[in-house]
């Protein structure tokens, strides 16, 4: 049995130096690039400006600066839940290596090659060769392997003062460290005569942020030591029994839960020897992308440079391509019913709003709506569009119940080309290949819209993938959601435990089609225009292509992988023809070698033979997806995790092995 | 009357090209339980592979120019190319992208047969081009009058190369040693491998005689057609697959039979002439052609999805 005694685990007084040091130079050196390197001080400079000069004043500017603000905090804040957090085991170097191969490396390609997708991609290469040269070092010089703790960590009332102190100074140390750096740079620029005009208002802002940044550091680590303090086991010797308020994991929990679920479990207990990794720093990661996100328009002139509209709008198709592969991923990876006509629904949800939002309505219903008014109607066909779909959806479904596996992947593709076809031939109601235009924009309080503005679509996109998300993830961890699992393990297995088969896989492809007739609705709305031609059997495997290739059933999994699949097919691919074409370029004479063989040649025509090899080289590699969900990792390499399985109960969290068992990936 | 038998005549001859390709399918089907989406991919590659052969190799521009001897060996030499290549092509695919996912979940293999079928589209897109490709004609066109109806002479060859091929394959499955060793994988695999039969080799000969056929079918299809494109093999094998589905996927007759009804299906719906029609239906049989098909293919599945001449298999457990 496991022993849960208030351990001497907390590292000692000069372990704390060190944890500091590890912490505050993993953050500082990204911290710094992006603030003076890249354009986080530009932003805040910009913002200053709009504030104290009436002449240049601009939301756009304070938001971006407000944004900033944000992004300092949650670093801060980060810092100190991380000091906390961390059992110090780790080395030193490789954090700061990896630390500098996550995120230095990405600000810095971004940055040089001025470009989002280029420069994650590239990073996506480097990241690559470090992997593998990480693997080579570590097959010829094995690092040696960390003890397993004796005991589950119990931490008494004064560890956790201990821990809040620690948070406490982590954050200070690196607000204090990184305003001093920053002090003297500025101070450079100052005296060099940088800043022209507003030279005073910049100089008290320099001065006043000196002192304001290693206060807020103070406050915002007492905050990250909270998040890390909740994640602690606390004792429960003195008096109080069992379940502390506050304390979500506590050991009794712990003892009840299964072997696996508990291993996970413990992933998020503090002290931690993969922090980074914990819920706890999660929640940072997903309030600062969360900011990111909101704040991305604002923000994305300093960042990239003029041209933000046209990058918007990409980001705005590309969010059609999220809520599908979310979709599809219901279906496909959840339910595991391969549909390959998934653009069936699509279509449907597109031409109903394009038949209830465009002129076509007054040719053929007669109705006159009032054009203030007509817009608002978005917001319900919205509603109604993905309930057709999903209508559509049962209405496919109900006959194919019977069918195993791969007839109903064929009868899906023969519905999935039927429907274009049918839209085609009713032109009477969809206007034929000419398809239908002037299809009206949503309207929004006080908002602007017009298919030249993206703005307003980025935040509908984003509203739409939040709630569509949300969606996803209660959809899973519903009943129902266990029940697409189960019945996509052993259809007769389910069946034989109560799960009543029709009811679920109905479920699955009305859930599945609703969210594709959102994206439908969507797509006619932002387009303006919609035509039948536009939607084949190849987009159907395209969007196949990303829940695959991000990993099935995995909800982040399909989400990175849409949106990789869209910057391989619309950015990357034409990027490379643009290079291709440019003289001056490196991959020049490449391609005209190329096309001296195949005079036809294009990367934008190969997309097809990309996203084939890729198929099949994941189906052979890597059938789980670039990050797949935790179940489906153990049951595709179940035959390797078996050597390490924790086979009953009688390990629990703390037992001697259970550490080093929870570090086998 | 004139017209119907007419599209009679024309449904036999395209409906044979389907046949074979549909033995591709429902051979692979029948031995692996793999729709093998890349099959119609390979029936395309032998339309290439012959069109390359006649313009390329044998620099046809006039075949009426050609001696009638030189004209028999354009003929065989590039059928025969096309066959080779094709089957090649097949147990290289079958190599490269199923043998290592023969024991993965059952939906792996066939999306990396999708993976495969969407690659050999864009290869062939890369080298013709996304437009049609016409060919020169193979033979010099004949027509001859039977009654009213009009057949040429190409439409002749195919039906008998498509017998041929047919019988052929037949006797090879029925009557050889390797056609019994087919019969016992398709049956059961493991059992067969116990019985000393070689399941990898097997499985790849299936694969080559499936292709190989493909590919005279992509070899019938350019000489009655005169043109080719990169996504033929898409639609042309969705046809055909539909048509081993409706004979009955895994049985051979079957899928002969099955290409023949779907390919007077598909030509008698054009009997329908172009006026509006019931329910505000628009648009006569043409514009519906593609549909027909695909409905028939969901009708079956969901009601009888043995197809005509297939056996009820019970689910293993």
């Amino acid at each position: 049995m496991a022993m849960l005694v208030p351990s001497q685990i907390l590292p000692q007084t000069g372990e704390t130096r060190r944890l500091l040091l590890k912490w505050v130079i993993a953050f500082l050196v990204p911290v710094l690039v992006f603030t003076l390197v890249w354009s986080g001080e530009a932003i805040l400079n910009a913002a200053l400006l709009a504030i104290f000069l009436p002449s240049s004043f601009s939301i756009a500017a304070i938001a971006a600066g407000l944004f900033m603000l944000l992004f300092y905090g949650i670093i801060m804040g980060l810092t100190g839940y991380l000091v906390a957090a961390d059992s110090g085991r780790q080395s030193l170097l490789d954090l700061w290596i990896s630390m500098f191969f996550f995120t230095v490396v990405p600000i810095l390609l971004i940055y040089i090659t001025a470009n989002l997708f280029v420069g994650l991609a590239a990073s996506v290469v480097v990241w690559a060769f470090y992997y593998y040269g990480r693997r080579l070092v570590r097959r010829f010089r094995p690092p040696a392997p960390l003890p397993p703790l004796p005991s589950l960590k119990v931490l008494d009332a004064e560890m956790r003062a201990t821990l809040l102190t620690r948070a406490r100074l982590g954050s200070f140390w690196f607000a204090l460290s990184f305003s001093l750096i920053w002090l003297l740079a500025d101070l450079l620029f100052y005296f060099t005569g940088q800043y022209g005009q507003a030279s005073l208002v910049f100089l008290v802002w320099i001065l006043l942020r000196s002192v304001l940044l290693p206060v807020a550091g103070w406050l915002l680590g007492s905050l990250g030591g909270l998040v890390a303090i909740r994640h602690a086991v606390p004792a429960n010797g003195n008096g109080s029994n069992g379940d502390r308020a506050g304390a979500p994991v506590s050991t009794r929990r712990l003892r009840l839960l299964s072997a696996t679920r508990a291993r996970e479990e413990a992933r998020d207990l503090v002290p931690n020897d993969l922090p980074l990794r914990s819920t706890g720093a999660r929640n940072f990661y997903l309030l600062l992308l969360l900011a990111l996100l909101v704040f991305y328009p604002m923000i994305d002139p300093f960042l990239f440079g003029p041209g933000t509209d046209s990058r918007l709008d990409n980001y705005g198709n590309a969010g059609y391509y999220v809520i599908l592969a979310l979709g599809l991923n219901i279906v496909v990876g959840f339910a595991g019913l391969l549909d390959l006509g998934y653009v069936a629904f699509f279509v449907i949800g597109a031409y109903t709003w394009a038949m209830v939002g465009s002129p076509q309505l007054t040719v053929l219903t007669g109705i006159h709506i009032n054009p203030d008014i007509w817009p608002w109607l978005f917001w319900p066909m919205l509603i109604v569009a993905a309930l057709i779909a999903a209508l559509w959806g049962v209405l496919l479904g109900a006959p194919t119940l019977r069918l195993r596996g791969d007839y109903l992947a064929i009868v899906t593709l023969g519905f999935g080309e039927i429907i274009p076809i049918v839209v085609q031939n009713l032109d009477k109601y969809t206007n034929g290949t000419n398809g239908l235009t002037g299809i009206y924009s949503p309207a929004f309080f006080g908002v602007h819209w017009n298919v030249s503005t993206s703005e307003p679509y980025y935040y509908l996109i984003l509203v739409l993938i939040a709630i569509v998300l949300l969606a996803n993830l209660r959809l899973r961890d519903s009943r129902i959601g266990r029940a697409w699992i189960a019945m996509r393990e052993d259809e007769i297995a389910a069946a034989a435990s109560g799960i009543n088969l029709t009811r679920t896989k109905l479920l699955a492809f009305a859930a599945g089609a609703f969210f594709s007739g959102i994206a439908g609705a969507y797509y006619a709305a932002k387009l303006s225009t919609v035509t039948s031609g536009n939607f084949s059997f190849s987009d159907s495997v395209i969007y196949l292509a990303m829940v695959v290739l991000g990993g099935l059933g995995s909800i982040p999994g399909v989400v990175v992988g849409a949106l990789a699949v869209y910057a391989v097919n619309v950015l990357v691919l034409p990027q490379l023809d643009a290079l291709g074409n440019d003289p001056s370029s490196i991959i020049y004479p490449i391609y005209t070698h190329i096309l001296q063989v195949i005079p036809n040649f294009s990367f934008s025509n190969i997309r097809n033979l990309i996203f084939g090899i890729i198929l099949v080289v994941l189906m052979i590699f890597r059938p789980e997806g670039l990050i797949p969900s935790t179940r489906r990792r153990h049951e595709l390499h179940h035959t390797e995790a078996e050597g390490a399985e924790i086979t009953s109960l009688d390990t629990p969290p703390g037992a001697p092995g259970f550490e080093s068992e929870m570090r086998v990936e | 009357m004139t017209l119907f038998l007419q599209l009679i005549v024309e449904g036999l001859v395209i409906g044979s090209i389907y046949s074979l390709v549909a033995l591709g399918y429902t051979m692979v089907y029948g031995i692996i339980e793999l729709i093998n989406f890349a099959h119609g991919d390979i029936f395309m590659m032998g339309t290439l592979v012959s069109l390359f052969m006649v313009t390329n190799v044998f620099h046809l521009t006039d075949v009426s120019k050609m001696s009638l001897g030189g004209m028999l060996v354009m003929l065989i030499v590039t059928c025969l190319a096309s066959i080779v290549i094709c089957a090649l092509l097949g147990v290289l695919i079958e190599r490269i992208a199923y043998r290592p996912l023969r024991n993965a979940p059952r939906l792996a293999p066939l999306i990396s047969a999708i993976g495969v079928s969407l690659a050999l589209e864009d290869i062939a897109k890369a080298i013709i081009g996304p437009n049609p490709v016409a060919a020169p004609y193979l033979v010099p066109l004949v027509h001859y009058s039977i009654g009213s109806v009009d057949i040429t002479n190409t439409d002749i060859i195919v039906l008998v190369v498509a017998l041929v091929l047919m019988v052929g394959l037949q006797w090879l499955v029925t009557s050889t040693r390797i056609g019994r060793a087919m019969r016992a994988v398709a049956q059961d695999r493991e059992a067969a491998a116990l019985m000393g039969v070689n399941v990898d080799r097997v499985i790849a000969i299936t694969f080559l005689i499936g292709a190989g056929i493909a590919g005279a079918g992509g070899f019938v299809f350019l000489l009655s057609t005169n043109n080719t494109v990169f996504n033929i093999g898409f639609e042309l094998g969705l046809f055909a697959f539909t048509a081993a589905v409706l004979g009955g996927i895994g049985n051979l007759v079957g899928a002969m039979l099955g290409g023949l009804v779907i390919g007077l299906i598909r030509a008698l719906v054009t009997y329908i002439p172009d006026r509006d029609l019931p329910f505000g239906l628009p648009h006569g049989g043409v514009a519906w052609q593609d549909a027909v098909v695909f409905a028939i293919l969901i009708l079956i599945l969901v009601f009888r999805p043995t197809g005509l001449l297939g056996q009820q298999l019970a689910e293993k457990v």
